[in-house]
């Protein structure tokens, strides 16, 4: 409870410093995140501890905490903690994957903090403002807005109907499905760049297709949950690799790039496995080539170039933001030329009543006003965890402000991280364990992400390796365990109202504990990253060469 | 970096212990300055920075290598500027 006799200056510890800014006027000094010079944000006066940097701040981590809590540093974890509590039973033990259901915990968790910090409450309700308006939040948010909107352009464009095309084409028998579902699963999901959607699109047309052939369920459906793991592991429109990428300082193009080794070191085994447990593996045999037809279309297939010119723009340095426009630019442009979609799926004004604008191809006549098409549902689809992050951001600055952090750190490189091979362990387990506990990845990795970067930091590790080590085990973990968020949406597919269940008969449902041991690429990132922990493959530092920083995520 | 050199970087078994020539000019990220002394922790190798400012701890610096012992995988720099700061 606030504690009507503090002072102003009992938000603060007693040996702290005032709230002048760090010393840091380097004249060389170049902030990288493209923030005002030192002389601007010092002329903030008493506002500079929101207008000092955030996050991004190294003073904020290492001098005397400056919220001071009833209990003292470690109290101030208690918004996150509360959050990771919430997260755990709403998803690990309710099986509840709703991102709008974390942001109520998230902003349970900071109420409850504000109890236990002294003094004056401005401090803490500033910080909460200093937090959400840190760059790497809104580097993400930009960068998720424009990866919705093209993934979803590419989904209303027939490219989940390509890929349908390209395995009958191929000639995919049942015990080759799971292999080709794999591949196919991947191709989508790194194009799109969430392996969700990935998921529920294959879920819901390749997987009945593939069991009503003769393919075993299990392994289906852990072969399209292997698929999207590659998919948000590697594509630079993927949700969690721009998390990984602006929270290590690292461009999203140069982690794509870096990160091809593993994923291709995961991967190969992992088709292998797919194709050799095919084969073992029986399924039911039942007649399902012509249902398999009739959604394929060659056409599709041209969206390959468009989530090609994405991948090799980003690559190439570009910014995501213009990397992603260009690719939706060919996307909008393929879905027209080769009549895959209408103006009105891309786009649409829906009004009640025909009037002098009904006849334009982007607005329609419907029972309810509103706005639809790919652009509005990509990018709203992103709303829910816009939100979230925001709110873990500002939950992490408390825990910053409060000490709770750096003491966490060095228990961490103290006790734990005590050589360079052992701190890459703990990055390792550290991001598994959490993916592990929470359904909803990119908020597991966005919870993780500090300690990732100062961990590594103080073993100079490269920004790309950090990004990947981050990234791997966030993708894995998130589409292996029965409450991970990827297994969930894929179940409902199967479970919900009309689902695959209902259409087809108790054969079209997985249960989700089954897929555990056989989502092969999951296991075998998690695999691959704790042998390059252990003998240094694919280890870079920072000397080694320089990330090109958030400026060019 | 060429985009084909991008895919294939880091595609090695790298040593916990890097070392550096004396005359390298690197850029690391300052990690520890107690007792008066400003280091780099690169891996398990340690670079001792002279003449780094008083705030560079969790800074990237560019360091001239002065001298390397691949022994004790310890060496020592002079400091140039500052390029950078931390992640978070």
């Amino acid at each position: 409870m606030n504690d009507p006799q503090d002072d102003a200056s009992a938000d603060r510890v007693d040996d702290e410093p005032p709230d002048d800014p760090p010393d840091d006027a380097s004249p060389d000094r170049v902030p990288p995140d493209g923030a005002p010079p030192n002389d601007a944000r010092e002329s903030a006066g008493d506002t500079v501890l929101v207008a000092d940097g955030g996050v991004g701040d190294e003073s904020a981590a290492t001098n005397e905490p400056r919220i001071a809590f009833y209990g003292g540093k470690w109290a101030s974890t208690i918004p996150l903690a509360l959050f990771i509590v919430w997260a755990i039973f709403q998803s690990g033990v309710l099986g509840i994957g709703d991102t709008n259901g974390l942001v109520i915990g998230a902003l349970v968790g900071t109420i409850l903090g504000m109890f236990f910090a002294r003094g004056d409450w401005k401090t803490y309700a500033d910080t909460i403002f200093e937090g959400m308006t840190q760059r790497v939040a809104a580097t993400a948010i930009v960068a998720w807005l424009w990866a919705g909107m093209f993934a979803d352009t590419l989904q209303v464009g027939g490219f989940v109907e390509g890929l349908i095309f390209a395995a009958d084409a191929l000639n995919v028998g049942a015990t080759t499905f799971p292999a080709a579902a794999f591949v196919l699963c991947g191709l989508l999901a790194t194009g799109i760049g969430t392996g969700y959607g990935a998921t529920i699109a294959f879920v819901t047309l390749f997987f009945p297709a593939g069991v009503l052939i003769g393919a075993n369920p299990v392994l289906l459906f852990a072969a399209i949950l292997s698929g999207a793991v590659f998919g948000d592991n590697l594509a630079p429109v993927s949700d969690t690799t721009i998390v990984s990428a602006v929270t290590q300082d690292a461009d999203i193009g140069g982690v794509v790039a870096s990160r091809f080794k593993y994923a291709i070191a995961a991967a190969i085994p992992a088709f292998a496995a797919y194709l050799i447990a095919g084969s073992i593996m029986s399924g039911v045999s039942l007649e399902g080539a012509v249902a398999l037809r009739e959604s394929a279309n060659a056409l599709g297939l041209v969206h390959l170039l468009s989530m090609g010119i994405v991948i090799l723009t980003a690559v190439a340095g570009r910014h995501i933001v213009e990397a992603i426009s260009w690719g939706l630019v060919v996307a909008v442009a393929f879905n027209l030329a080769f009549g895959l979609s209408s103006v009105s799926d891309i786009l649409v004004f829906t009004v009640p009543e025909a009037g002098t604008f009904s006849s334009l191809p982007f607005v329609a006549v419907g029972e309810t006003a509103g706005v639809g098409g790919s652009l509005y549902t990509g990018a709203t689809g992103f709303f829910p965890l816009i939100v979230l992050t925001l709110l873990i951001v500002s939950m992490a600055q408390i825990m910053i402000r409060g000490g709770g952090f750096a003491a966490i750190q060095e228990f961490l490189l103290n006790s734990v991280a005590t050589t360079v091979r052992r701190a890459e362990l703990t990055m390792v387990l550290g991001t598994a364990t959490i993916n592990g506990m929470i359904t909803i990845n990119t908020a597991a990795e966005i919870a993780i992400a500090p300690y990732i970067a100062r961990i590594g930091e103080k073993f100079n590790i490269n920004g790309y390796r950090r990004a990947n080590i981050l990234d791997a085990n966030t993708s894995a973990l998130g589409y292996i365990f029965p409450w991970a968020g990827g297994v969930l949406v894929g179940y409902q597919v199967m479970v919900g109202p009309g689902g695959l269940g209902e259409q087809y008969g108790p054969e079209m449902v997985v249960n989700p504990i089954e897929v555990v041991p056989y989502v092969f690429h999951g296991w075998f990132l998690v695999i691959v990253f704790l042998l390059a922990a252990i003998t240094g493959f694919g280890r870079e530092y920072i000397p080694d060469r320089i990330s090109e920083e958030v400026s060019r995520a | 970096m060429s985009r084909f050199k991008k895919f294939l970087a880091g595609w090695s078994l790298r040593s916990s212990t890097p070392s550096y020539e004396p005359g390298d000019v690197i850029e690391v990220m300052v990690t520890g300055d107690a007792g008066g002394e400003t280091v780099a922790r690169i891996g398990d190798s340690t670079l001792r920075i002279e003449g780094a400012p008083d705030d560079a701890l969790n800074t990237r610096v560019r360091v001239a290598v002065e001298t390397w012992d691949e022994t004790a995988h310890r060496g020592t720099g002079t400091y140039r500027e500052t390029v950078g700061e931390s992640a978070f």
